[in-house]
């Protein structure tokens, strides 16, 4: 399993060039936090707030102005095999298959080619989609693309899974369905998830705890536990509250770290 | 959701998708092959009025049946074989050295900016120079032979589908290089595995230029260079005898042998990549 540690990690960009003197912007500044092996963490806030750009850096994608990601303590330096991400826009390979597209990491890792199909399977198995595994991603409803991110993302079992907003694309029902498989998946394989979003419902339904990062720069401007037990329901008056919670911390009126069912 | 592990999801699971075009295929190709020849008929019937009752000198219009006639011998006597097999030996081997060189070439430029820095100049100078103006440098070079057309076709199929290349790799959706770099492409495994999938339908496109300018370069120099067979030689050969009834024949063979390729090697390419995967529009 693996953790995912974040230290004193800034991002700023580049924004206007004046007589040669860059102005540069600050996303986020000294951010701190560590997620444990096995657990659930949300990363909410106002769009523009760097959780996106938190997610790049966690992938290997992007690269941080100072501190580091570490990966079961070792420093994260570019992509790798070790973190498994779900995109947003899916970024599925359009010329490959269902099954093909959860076997592509697979074959990055040099498993042998008689086991990289089976363990394909069992991943195509898993989100669900065995009577689809032949299908090329243009076919697929939007729902059924995102189960075949998550399926190719899990396929490499990796330490870590970074998913970034993967639902936002999705329409309503479909994202409640999907939040219901996710949720289902995760107690099954209790992999350690990195999730940004801006649905508070969303992270309160799937995630162990949440950070809110909000402010500019940003900083986790509150951190919420959540001991709801699984699958949560939405209508239960803790769920609102911490949903309300939540809200205000995002709007704004509150500052201070709540640690809900601490006591 | 729970994960189906059935015998019947096993089994499902192999099944290919059906789709409308395949249960109504000998009606759909039926109506297909009419919209193909109906034209065809039209012309050929146009021309034979024109040939028979237009008044024109037979030598210079001649009728359907003269000109089939002149095909009939060409193919009895062995020359538009030998005509035929010259021709697209030269074609097919100056296409797939273009091809393969300007696919990697135009990939590179489109994905390092190193190469892109260093080629756009370049290759922007040589787009202004046509195949066919480096026809007197080749024959230089290579006197009046062979060599002389196969490397003015590699310099056109090359140059162009690098162009068509590099611009398909650029436009490529940022997500799906992203995703490719998560899931461990890099290097060369990124060009086999993303890049050039990801921009085949430009790839194809290239290729489809590159053809069509390629076989009318083709057809120009072999009436230039010195060859024993090939479609444009023979054309030549034909006003050189006077044989006009073999000039329209020898072009009509050139005209059906673009419109084979084109039918059956680009058609197939496409149907085997970009609409099986659905990356293009399929027009209904």
């Amino acid at each position: 399993m693996g953790e995912l540690r974040v230290e004193q990690l800034s991002k700023a960009f580049p924004t206007a060039q004046k007589w040669g003197r860059s102005k540069w912007h600050t996303i986020f500044n000294n951010l701190q936090f560590s997620i444990k092996s096995g657990e659930f963490v949300c990363v909410i806030g106002p769009s523009g707030c760097g959780k996106s750009t938190l997610l790049s850096i966690a992938a290997g994608l992007e690269e941080a102005s100072s501190g580091s990601v570490y990966v079961n303590d070792s420093p994260v330096r570019g992509p790798g095999l070790d973190r498994g991400v779900v995109f947003q826009e899916f970024a599925l390979f359009p010329w490959l298959t269902v099954r093909g597209n959860i076997a592509f990491g697979l074959k990055s890792k040099g498993v042998p080619q008689a086991e990289v199909l089976a363990r394909a399977d069992k991943y195509v198995d898993l989100v669900g989609l065995s009577k689809f595994a032949d299908y090329y991603p243009s076919r697929l409803s939007g729902g059924m693309r995102q189960r075949v991110g998550l399926g190719r993302a899990l396929a490499i079992e990796p330490s870590v899974l970074l998913m970034d907003e993967p639902f936002g694309a999705l329409d309503a029902l479909t994202r409640e369905n999907m939040q219901l498989a996710l949720s289902d998946i995760w107690q099954e394989t209790r992999k350690t998830v990195l999730f940004i979003t801006h649905d508070i419902d969303e992270a309160v339904f799937l995630s162990d705890r949440v950070l809110v990062l909000n402010e500019t720069p940003s900083r986790i401007v509150c951190e919420l536990k959540i001991d709801l037990p699984r699958a949560r329901d939405r209508s239960d008056p803790q769920f609102q509250w911490l949903v309300k919670q939540l809200d205000s911390a995002i709007r704004g009126d509150n500052n201070t770290t709540k640690h809900f069912g601490d006591n | 959701m729970k994960s189906e592990k059935t015998l019947t999801g096993k089994l499902l699971s192999n099944q290919v998708p059906v789709d409308s075009s395949t249960v109504l295929l000998s009606a759909g190709s039926l109506r297909h092959f009419g919209e193909f020849m109906v034209p065809i008929a039209v012309l050929l019937a146009l021309w034979e009025l024109v040939a028979r009752f237009g008044g024109l000198p037979p030598s210079l219009f001649p009728p359907l049946e003269d000109i089939f006639r002149a095909l009939l011998k060409m193919s009895g006597d062995g020359h538009l074989a030998a005509d035929l097999a010259g021709t697209f030996t030269r074609l097919f081997q100056s296409i797939a050295i273009g091809a393969v060189f300007g696919t990697i070439v135009g990939t590179c430029m489109g994905h390092f900016r190193m190469w892109e820095r260093a080629l756009v100049v370049p290759m922007n100078f040589l787009l202004a120079i046509p195949g066919t103006a480096l026809f007197p440098l080749t024959m230089i070079w290579f006197g009046l032979t062979e060599a002389a057309i196969i490397s003015i076709l590699i310099y056109e199929v090359a140059l162009t589908v690098t162009v068509m290349t590099w611009t398909g790799v650029k436009s490529i959706d940022n997500s799906l290089i992203r995703a490719g770099r998560v899931f461990g492409a890099n290097g060369l495994s990124m060009l086999w595995r993303v890049l050039i999938p990801a921009a085949m339908p430009s790839i194809i496109s290239g290729y489809r230029i590159a053809f069509s300018r390629a076989w009318r370069i083709l057809i120009i120099a072999e009436m230039l260079v010195s060859v024993s067979a090939g479609l444009g030689y023979r054309l030549y050969f034909a006003r050189e005898y006077f044989q006009y009834d073999m000039v329209y024949a020898g072009l009509f063979v050139v005209g059906m042998s673009g419109l084979l390729i084109e039918r059956v090697i680009l058609r197939t390419l496409e149907s085997m990549t970009v609409n099986r995967w659905g990356t293009v529009r399929e027009l209904k």
